[in-house]
């Protein structure tokens, strides 16, 4: 497929091959991380349905950088104002996961290997997956994720950090900085 | 653990996406001040990417999972091949530009009932001033960039937003515009407005359009904010 930022340039041109590229390569990213946070599959379909129509109407929203790790947040973020918008938790209660800086642009992913993913999540310690897990797909903050656990805020935080830092490791040659 | 692990730890929760909203904000303000974090941040941050890719495989057919219905893809190819076939720009500036006409035309209507020759001056300059709209809306050689449902147009020094189909705000709220200054780091607040009954909102910024480097609408307070307080419905960059 070619380059994402370059397709999201012709589609910022209303070029509809460019944007019919980007869905096949990415639809399975936008549905798969909808359906794992909703658990609907109806609500998946239109949580993706939502998600690359905006790209559509909105192409400059997308302001460069890793467009994988942009369009999973983008999904996420919109999984979660379904979950909001069915739940009576206040609004301070769900998770921000916006990085709203852009000199922390999203470090390039080369060569993304689903299976291999997995597998590396697969092997996390249970004790450094889980809080992730459930961090990630669950819409739930680090406070939240301590109580059910239960364990100590600051150790659901190292155990984060540690997790990240070994599916990191992991993944050294999938990775490109 | 120094405070400042602490922090590292506040780093990955952040990278990962589970802070609160107030905690965040905190975060964000600690990386933009400190290297080490900055590194931490990066070095997590495909992490958590590839966390989001194990995803994929609740839409994998090789897994064994559903596969993504094509009708899925087919709804949304419609939309979007029958938009690319029928620009709608000419038909949609024009009617921006009846718009305006017709705010020129109350304007006029008004006049017939008062006879203040302030009022009238007054009436006058405003009248002209949609003229001006109207012609740079229809001026071959402005420049339009798609926003929301609708478009930034700049002729010269002038900037416009226009847009339809746009919802009434909550009560107690307004849509607000915002400019980012070439050069500069954040957003600057523009004036507030709200859309006619039929959802079509024209507006001429004050702003010199060659000063801007991007514009943005977000839904804010009545009187407007002086920073963003709610994501933009709509942002496009101007070069």
């Amino acid at each position: 497929m070619e380059d994402a930022s370059r397709l999201m340039e012709r589609v910022r041109a209303h070029d509809a091959d460019a944007f019919e590229a980007l869905y096949d390569g990415y639809h399975r990213l936008v549905y798969g991380l909808a359906l794992r946070v909703l658990s609907d599959p109806g609500a998946a379909e239109d949580v993706t349905q939502a998600v690359f129509l905006k790209i559509w109407d909105s192409p400059a929203l997308f302001h460069g950088g890793n467009f994988g790790a942009w369009i999973a947040r983008v999904t996420r973020n919109r999984a979660f104002d379904v979950i909001r918008s069915r739940s009576a938790r206040a609004e301070g209660e769900f998770p921000e996961s916006l990085p709203l800086d852009d000199t922390l642009e999203d470090t390039a992913i080369a060569n993304v290997d689903g299976a291999r993913v997995r597998d590396a999540l697969a092997r996390l310690p249970a004790e450094q997956r889980e809080p992730i897990e459930l961090g990630f797909f669950g819409g739930v903050t680090h406070q939240e994720i301590a109580r059910q656990i239960g364990l100590p805020l600051g150790t659901v935080k190292t155990r984060i950090r540690s997790g990240l830092r070994r599916l990191r490791n992991a993944l050294e040659g999938a990775v490109s900085v | 653990m120094s405070p400042h692990d602490e922090m590292l730890d506040v780093v990955a929760a952040y990278a990962l996406g589970v802070l609160p909203p107030q905690e965040a904000s905190a975060a964000i303000d600690h990386l933009k001040t400190c290297e080490a974090c900055q590194a931490e941040y990066r070095l997590l941050q495909p992490a958590v990417t590839a966390v989001a890719y194990s995803a994929e495989a609740c839409a994998d057919p090789a897994s064994g999972a559903a596969v993504v219905s094509p009708l899925l893809k087919a709804r949304i190819m419609k939309r979007v091949r029958g938009e690319e076939k029928r620009p709608q720009v000419p038909r949609v500036w024009l009617a921006y530009a009846a718009a305006a006409a017709c705010l020129a035309f109350a304007i006029v209507t008004g006049l017939l009932d008062v006879s203040l020759n302030a009022r009238l001056a007054r009436e006058r300059a405003q009248s002209s001033l949609q003229a001006q709209t109207i012609a740079d809306f229809m001026a071959p050689d402005s420049k339009h960039r798609q926003f929301h449902d609708g478009e930034v147009l700049m002729h010269g020094q002038r900037l416009y937003i226009a847009m339809h189909n746009m919802p009434m705000p909550p009560k107690g709220k307004v849509y607000q515009a915002w400019t980012l200054t070439k050069g500069a780091k954040s957003v600057a607040p523009s004036m507030t407005f709200m859309p006619s009954a039929g959802g079509m909102t024209v507006v001429r910024l004050p702003e010199a359009a060659t000063t801007l480097a991007a514009v943005a609408v977000s839904v804010e307070p009545e009187g407007g904010s002086l920073q963003p307080t709610t994501k933009p419905i709509a942002m496009v960059t101007l070069q």
